[in-house]
């Protein structure tokens, strides 16, 4: 039987993924794509949540279908500011991209 | 609840099942001559010429970044799809509104360049 | 139907964004120069609506979006701030010689990014206004093309922002899981039934670290140097103000509605942020030698004093939050004004190039003392009225070592600001160094800062009525 706990684990565990990749991650895309898991785990989430808490309503999907647009906005800018830097500096790496004192 | 995914697992099973005897059947059966030719990589028939970690053109990423947003906002469009009948004008009106603040959004991307294809 | 008149201001401004947008397209490059004139304009006017609707308070779609004296007041702050912001950066833009258009409509939509999050009264709502005005300061970070810094700003701004925005949501989805609800009010209802549970704890933690992020507080604050450094000067200055006092507007919101049942657990966590706030932003701001670093620790500093009002959780604390915040636009679009017209001239951000101001520039000298004395919270400017008012709060409650913390590090603060004083009056300018010529909107600018502040500082009664009877709507008693 699945429940939602397993759901909420499943969450969990994919946003410690994401977080560690965001954070230990050098590549700037990389740590896009962490941020991405991050994001994905929150609508796990909110799906299980509203399917098992609140059948009726809506909420949670709704919030959901927010969250996948808002992210693929954030992550079309970020791209573009990842080639951006890349023209500039030939290096996509988080760690090299240090002209401002960090 | 964990009965339905029997089908699943049956499904998984068979797959791996006929791909291990697919290949141990050619081990048994086929024969083995191996020549130089025939144990190099095989990539579309030719060698590669040069570094294979081209630059790609960068037009083609600006399709992809606007293709990107493009293509995630049409999800509004499903459960709007979906409720069509009950909504009624007022929701029509609403999307168009919408869809035309997208439009205005393309028409810059195009005016800009981004879908040029030089 | 819902009532739609009520969104009027959002309107107005979304409809200013997309004209400014097609302006941008429309009119050739080299006829262009009216499109600030055109975003002015357009403010002013939409600052007069908002004021139509004084004393409104209703909500709308059931809850979703409150139109209230608080979202009201913060609306108008934003337009004072973006209003600034158009003034400062007129001449700059101009200069930079591309994206009038684009500049101007980012800068409105995130205005009206702003606009959603102080007027959200549930979490999708809140959401969405945050990263509609977080993506928009994404873009005017990186808007200087050919300054690398500008870019690296960008991009540092967009990974931590969204790393933040993340951790937010994740811990927004715990509140919603916990108690079924999205909605402000109803989340207060039903942890008063049931009480604080571990899910919420965890989900509360998570909220808090990005709205920690968001108003940059001490351990959540190392991307606002850079970024602050990066970002063209007037969007430096817009950011520091605008978006620091919409994410405490939504921050009190959320912690004073939805989780105020459980006030006792969070008040302990704020506090020991609050204190880290102060105390490194005002230390680390000392060493500092570029102005726009110097003044980014220092807004890190200055949410630590907003912080105040948070933890004394009381109808005085939120009024002092907001009149600190409607004073702090004042006071740091003063300071950013100056700073952009002399890194225009000059060519640099450092304070050793601010030897002699008074020599060059009398007028941008005085506003910049007095804007920096104002942020110090130095008697008569308004500054001090404010950070009186938090300090008050805060000992209400009780809590007289916090007041004595934070009146430690005002006094640190006075010590930095007074470096910069110190350059511009009594250091003497290089040989042969020119008057700086200070573009006309800039002055205006500057004018109206410096009145402001000092009619405030003399004068605040009528003022402290109006935000003590905003304030009543959180603590009716």
């Amino acid at each position: 039987m699945i429940t939602i706990y397993h759901y909420l684990l499943l969450g969990a565990v994919l946003f410690s993924i994401g977080l560690y990749g965001a954070v230990s991650k050098k590549n700037a895309i990389a740590v896009l794509m962490g941020i991405e898991l991050m994001l994905n785990s929150v609508n796990i989430n909110l799906v299980a949540f509203n399917r098992f808490l609140t059948p009726d309503a809506v909420t949670g999907f709704i919030f959901t279908i927010f969250v996948i647009v808002v992210a693929a906005a954030e992550v079309a800018v970020a791209l573009a500011l990842v080639v951006k830097v890349y023209r500039e500096r030939l290096t996509s790496n988080v760690d090299e991209i240090d002209w401002l004192k960090w | 609840m964990l009965q339905q995914f029997y089908a699943v697992l049956t499904f998984f099973g068979f797959g791996i099942f006929f791909a291990i005897i697919a290949l141990v059947l050619a081990k048994i059966f086929g024969p083995t001559n191996p020549t130089a030719a025939k144990i190099t990589t095989y990539e579309c028939g030719l060698d590669t010429q040069g570094p294979t970690w081209v630059q790609f053109k960068i037009s083609y990423f600006l399709y992809a970044l606007v293709f990107l947003i493009f293509d995630v906002e049409t999800l509004f469009l499903y459960p709007w799809a979906v409720m069509f009948q009950k909504l009624g004008l007022f929701a029509f009106i609403e999307m168009i509104i919408f869809i035309a603040i997208l439009v205005i959004g393309l028409w810059y991307a195009w005016k800009e360049g981004a879908l040029e294809w030089l | 139907m819902a009532e739609y008149y009520l969104l009027g201001v959002e309107i107005a401004t979304a409809l200013l964004g997309l004209i400014l947008l097609v302006m941008g397209l429309l009119v050739p490059k080299t006829h262009n120069k009216g499109i600030a004139n055109i975003a002015i304009i357009g403010f002013i006017a939409i600052f007069g609506v908002n004021f139509l609707y004084a004393g409104t308070n209703a909500s709308f779609l059931n809850g979703m979006y409150l139109i209230d004296p608080f979202s009201l007041f913060f609306k108008g702050l934003l337009l004072i701030a973006v209003f600034f912001t158009c003034l400062i950066s007129k001449d700059y833009i101009l200069e930079q010689g591309y994206g009038q258009g684009e500049y101007y409509s980012l800068v409105t939509f995130a205005t009206l990014g702003m606009m959603i999050m102080v007027s959200a009264g549930d979490l999708i709502t809140f959401y969405l206004g945050l990263e509609l005005n977080t993506i928009a300061f994404v873009i005017l970070v990186a808007f200087r093309k050919n300054c690398a810094k500008s870019t690296e700003a960008g991009i540092k701004y967009v990974l931590l922002s969204a790393m933040s925005s993340a951790v937010l949501l994740y811990g927004l989805s715990l509140v919603y899981g916990a108690t079924k609800s999205v909605l402000l009010t109803e989340i207060a209802k039903i942890i008063n039934q049931q009480g604080i549970q571990p899910l919420l704890l965890i989900g509360m933690i998570f909220t808090l670290a990005g709205f920690g992020f968001k108003v940059s507080a001490v351990p959540f604050h190392m991307w606002s140097p850079d970024v602050y450094e990066g970002a063209p000067t007037p969007i430096t200055g817009f950011m520091s103000v605008a978006s620091k006092a919409a994410a405490f507007a939504i921050f009190v919101r959320f912690f004073m509605i939805a989780l105020a049942p459980v006030q006792e657990t969070w008040v302990i966590v704020i506090t020991a942020l609050t204190v880290l706030t102060l105390v490194l932003g005002n230390l680390v701001a000392i060493p500092q030698t570029n102005i726009k670093r110097m003044l980014a620790y220092s807004s890190v500093g200055q949410a630590g004093f907003i912080l105040l009002g948070m933890v004394a959780f009381s109808k005085l604390g939120v009024a002092a939050i907001m009149f600190h915040s409607l004073l702090y636009v004042f006071a740091n679009m003063g300071a950013f004004g100056v700073a952009t017209v002399v890194g225009k001239s000059i060519g640099s951000d450092q304070i050793k190039d601010y030897q002699g101001l008074w020599k060059r520039s009398p007028l941008m000298a005085a506003v910049m003392l007095i804007c920096l004395l104002s942020l110090a919270g130095i008697p008569p400017l308004a500054g001090f009225v404010s950070k009186f008012y938090l300090f008050t709060a805060v000992i209400e409650q009780g809590h007289i070592w916090l007041a004595f913390i934070a009146i430690g590090m005002s006094m640190v603060s006075v010590y930095y600001y007074l470096i910069v004083a110190k350059a511009m009056y009594l250091g003497q300018p290089e040989e042969g160094a020119e008057p700086i010529k200070v573009p006309g909107s800039v002055q205006l600018a500057l004018a109206l800062c410096l009145i402001v502040l000092v009619f405030f500082g003399v004068y605040p009664t009528p003022f402290t009525n109006l935000v003590l009877d905003v304030a009543t709507a959180f603590f009716p008693f």
